[in-house]
């Protein structure tokens, strides 16, 4: 067989000309874009001024601010509850197939439609949400309608959605583990707990890096749950704004591509930034 | 038509992109009809000439001719050859009868299914897998997955047979069993056949003849007691013979060869087997175990370590020069670990190398 | 052995309460889609329709084309899986069993081109999509997506596990690639094409942001656009948007639970994302 086989240029094709077309081409798009202002017919280059703008820009500043308490807040605490109960399915349940199924439906579900009905559950008046609070005498806030609640509400909603992926990928992870180091555990009677923060717990550190760094992707790019919740508003008075809000706002709305595609490139480079971080850490932590 | 070389290897060398050389000038033949081994230890580049026989690797440079025409630019499958994989490769999805016609009904050369199937139950029976038809590879047991390998690679009538390690997945039981049963199955086919293996005893067994590699180089090419009686150099003689040649490291000077404790006149050595002139310098003098046998005269004194029972013999284990060696005894030996003996060796036997390895007695 | 009773218990109070919280929106959707108006918006809220209002299915649609929203996700989600399949199919075939020049260059492009997010490319694909006069038609609806590095690499892994005997082996059959691909390839990888076109099929099916931005007619529309145009425009009709909600949902619901086992090892194989 030869060493350098031409054909194979031939099964890439497809693949390598739709990427250049949709993928990398829209990317150096993107940065030129980033760099020129005016109608998407009509560009012209204007140097740093989108970047100027986007910076001085108070709603750019909301969306970003937003976007990352949404990503500081929702990934740790989806992250903590997926581990809980992963745990406990994994050592506690006979049929943890049953509990499985059951936490990944989430995931194959379309945000909007399930959106949608959260619209309902978080409604302040007749919301089934708020029924169950004044059942329990606790505060009903007015999850939909009232601005300083409406990132409180898309984190709740975003916890709900993340838990699928991070449960089904942790019980995988969990039944790595070598039986018998637990075996051993008990052998030399450690405890549940023990067994769990002193062999689960360090085994599990690569799949929790790594999920961490998908749901903080993930989070950067909040759009669709947003736009489902508040019914294609990004909450009251745009309070609930986020960064892809933000660039749909500026491309499809207000008609400034340029200024859509600076405000592009520094997400782009946040998440670049991210996955970077990512990296290095695993290689810290021995790599999976 | 050119039946004494029929598959031929001139100056093959193979150097891999990272520099490594797999393959140094290596050149030998094969006749027709002949079942040839390929024998070295793991990575002495035995595979890596199967699979440039067999078209799956190219060669750096050199040549590769089948029946006098040069195959070097032919793709693997219009080499005329069949190949018997290691693991088998049978593809797990079809069935034993699938597999088998499996060659017959892709490519250039494919052929009317009926046929094939004609064809393929003919190897079958060969091979004695007919009853195992409509079972999928997965269900069988090692030796059978192994006969529905050769009856595969058999179905397209190739020329020349190609077996990389058929037999090292196999127990021990059933590897004697089926090395006799390889052998005359080609022997009834009639056709020429290279086998690989790291088992010098398989390749005694099987071969008419044996190419010993190490390095990517070949160190013997010859009939199979050779490599007992006069191996070419250091290397053969160490690696072929079970239990291992003992190696003394000597002396010779003043027309005699010494060690730390014993020394031979050169010329109580038989004259007429030296290869080259015995100069003076350091030398290693090897003796195979059944060559060096307790005898009240002998020239080396031992000290007995062990005994140890192999099946007919006893292996005596003792040290010499901080090198253990050992001496092949009849079953009813009366000596005992912790005796101290004397060996006397056989020197029309004994083999003396230069410390690069080079045969000179 | 009473304590671990206790920690067992606790655990599965704790589990039981959030499968609950997961399963309910569901269960809410589904019952809420069969109430009356005055059944979704009462106080205290109704949980069990008293009389399921099975109409309000006709109701949705005969209010908006829902109809034509299903066969444009179906053909969408299905041209979409069959082609970036076959793409994918073809190219991992390629990096894992033949060997050529630029071959490390390709991986390496394709595996960093993996971490660009999509929103960062989308709107410039738009820009494309509409430059090309293919706003409001499938092919601006699927181009961008008839290729998935994700599958591919995911195709990659799996055929690499695959004994590069097997491909040796059917060279010297006599096999040309593409019967390789065809006859050995394929149904060997059975269950990972099945569950990647599943995966694929999915995603597809609940894809939006993209669709939003290249139809804008009602006719091109997918299910989820079609589900919150319509949801704005019933907005007082609580019941009929659950209704569509459901519609939009139950096929996949149906399709995960016939295909769990398949889909959660997919995901857990790799890592799948959607």
């Amino acid at each position: 067989m030869k060493t350098n086989q031409k054909k194979a240029w031939l099964f890439l094709a497809p693949t390598i000309i739709f990427v250049s077309f949709f993928s990398i081409w829209p990317i150096i798009r993107a940065f030129i874009m980033s760099f020129q202002s005016g109608s998407l017919i009509n560009l012209s280059w204007s140097g740093f001024s989108n970047y100027q703008y986007i910076f001085k820009d108070p709603e750019f500043w909301l969306a970003i601010r937003n976007t990352i308490l949404y990503a500081l807040i929702s990934v740790p605490v989806a992250l903590a509850i997926s581990i809980m109960l992963a745990w406990f399915i994994f050592s506690k349940v006979k049929n943890k197939a049953l509990f499985e199924t059951t936490f990944f439906m989430p995931y194959v579900t379309s945000t909007i439609a399930i959106g949608i009905v959260f619209r309902y559950i978080f409604n302040g008046e007749y919301g089934m949400l708020n029924f169950i609070l004044r059942a329990m005498h606790l505060p009903a806030p007015n999850w939909i309608d009232d601005p300083a609640m409406s990132l409180t509400t898309i984190i709740i909603f975003g916890v709900w959605t993340s838990l699928a992926f991070n449960i089904v990928i942790l019980m995988g992870a969990l039944r790595n583990i070598d039986p018998n180091y637990y075996t051993i555990a008990d052998m030399y009677g450690a405890t549940g707990t023990e067994k769990f923060w002193r062999i689960t717990m360090p085994q599990l550190v690569p799949t929790i890096a790594f999920l961490l760094t998908m749901n903080i992707i993930a989070a950067f790019k909040i759009y669709t749950s947003v736009y489902a919740l508040f019914n294609g508003q990004a909450g009251v008075g745009n309070s609930a704004t986020t960064a892809v809000f933000y660039i749909y706002n500026k491309f499809q709305i207000v008609g400034t591509p340029g200024v859509a595609m600076a405000a592009t490139v520094v997400l782009f480079i946040i998440i670049l930034f991210v996955t970077f971080l990512q990296r290095k850490m695993m290689k810290k932590i021995g790599g999976r | 038509m050119n039946d004494e070389k029929f598959v031929e290897v001139k100056n093959l060398k193979k150097v891999y992109d990272n520099g490594h050389e797999a393959i140094k000038n290596v050149s030998f033949s094969v006749k027709k009809g002949d079942l040839v081994c390929l024998l070295g230890p793991s990575g002495c580049g035995k595979t890596t000439i199967l699979n440039m026989l067999a078209g799956l690797l190219n060669p750096t440079s050199g040549d590769i001719l089948f029946d006098g025409k040069s195959v070097v630019n032919t793709e693997p499958k219009d080499r005329q050859i069949g190949y018997v994989f290691q693991n088998y490769a049978l593809y797990p999805h079809m069935t034993v009868l699938q597999n088998v016609m499996f060659p017959l009904t892709v490519g250039k050369h494919k052929i009317a299914k009926d046929k094939a199937k004609a064809i393929a139950e003919k190897y079958m029976k060969t091979t004695q897998i007919m009853e195992l038809a409509d079972q999928k590879p997965g269900q069988l047991s090692g030796g059978q997955q192994q006969r529905v390998a050769i009856a595969r690679a058999l179905v397209q009538q190739p020329k020349i047979l190609l077996m990389d390690e058929p037999l090292s997945n196999l127990d021990a039981r059933l590897r004697l069993k089926i090395r006799e049963e390889i052998r005359s199955l080609v022997k009834e086919v009639g056709i020429t056949t290279l086998f690989v293996t790291h088992d010098q005893e398989e390749a005694l067994s099987i071969g008419d003849k044996i190419i010993l590699f190490n390095n990517g180089v070949i160190q013997q090419d010859d009939l199979g007691q050779n490599f007992y009686l006069e191996p070419n150099n250091y290397f053969v003689a160490n690696f072929v013979g079970n239990p291992v040649i003992d190696n003394f490291k000597v002396k010779v000077a003043d027309g005699k060869i010494k060690a730390s404790d014993f020394e031979i006149s050169v010329s109580d050595l038989d004259q007429n087997r030296f290869k080259r002139e015995l100069k003076d310098g350091e030398y290693v003098l090897s003796v195979r175990p059944e060559n060096i046998l307790p005898n009240e005269d002998g020239h080396v004194s031992a000290h007995v370590d062990d005994v140890e029972l192999i099946g007919r013999e006893r292996i005596l284990k003792f040290t010499h020069d901080g090198v253990q060696a050992r001496s092949l005894v009849n079953l009813e030996t009366p000596i005992k670990p912790n005796d101290d003996i004397k060996l006397k060796m056989r020197l029309d036997r004994v083999f003396i190398f230069t410390p690069e390895g080079e045969r000179v007695y | 052995m009473k304590k671990i009773r206790w920690g067992t218990l606790i655990a599965y109070v704790i589990l039981v309460i959030f499968a609950i919280i997961t399963i309910f929106p569901f269960v809410y959707m589904i019952l809420g889609g069969l109430m009356t108006f005055q059944e979704t918006t009462k106080i205290p809220p109704t949980l069990i329709p008293k009389n399921p209002q099975w109409g309000n299915f006709s109701r949705v649609f005969a209010q908006a084309p829902f109809a034509r929203y299903f066969l444009n996700t179906f053909i969408t989600a299905s041209v979409t899986t069959i082609v970036s399949l076959f793409n994918a199919l073809l190219g991992a075939f390629a990096m894992v069993n033949l060997k050529f020049k630029g071959k490390g260059i390709i991986q390496g492009i394709l595996l960093s081109l993996l971490m660009v997010p999509g929103e960062a490319i989308i709107f410039t694909n738009y820009n494309t999509i509409a430059r090309l006069g293919l706003l409001n038609t499938y092919i601006g609806l699927v181009l961008p997506f008839l290729t998935s590095i994700f599958y591919m690499y995911y195709l990659q892994s799996y055929f690499g596990s695959i004994s590069e005997t097997i491909y040796k082996a059917a060279k010297i059959n006599g096999a040309s690639d593409w019967e390789y691909i065809w006859r050995i390839l394929v149904p060997m990888s059975k269950g990972g094409l099945f569950t990647v076109g599943l995966l694929s099929f999915i995603s597809g099916w609940n894809s939006f942001l993209w669709p939003l931005l290249v139809t804008n007619e009602d006719s091109m529309r997918l299910l989820n656009n079609g589900l919150t145009a319509f949801a704005s425009d019933a907005g007082s009709e609580t019941e009929l948007q659950l209704a569509a909600a459901t519609l939009t949902v139950l096929p996949i619901l149906i399709l995960y639970f016939i295909f769990r086992k398949q889909i959660i090892r997919g995901v857990v194989r790799n890592d799948l994302k959607g």
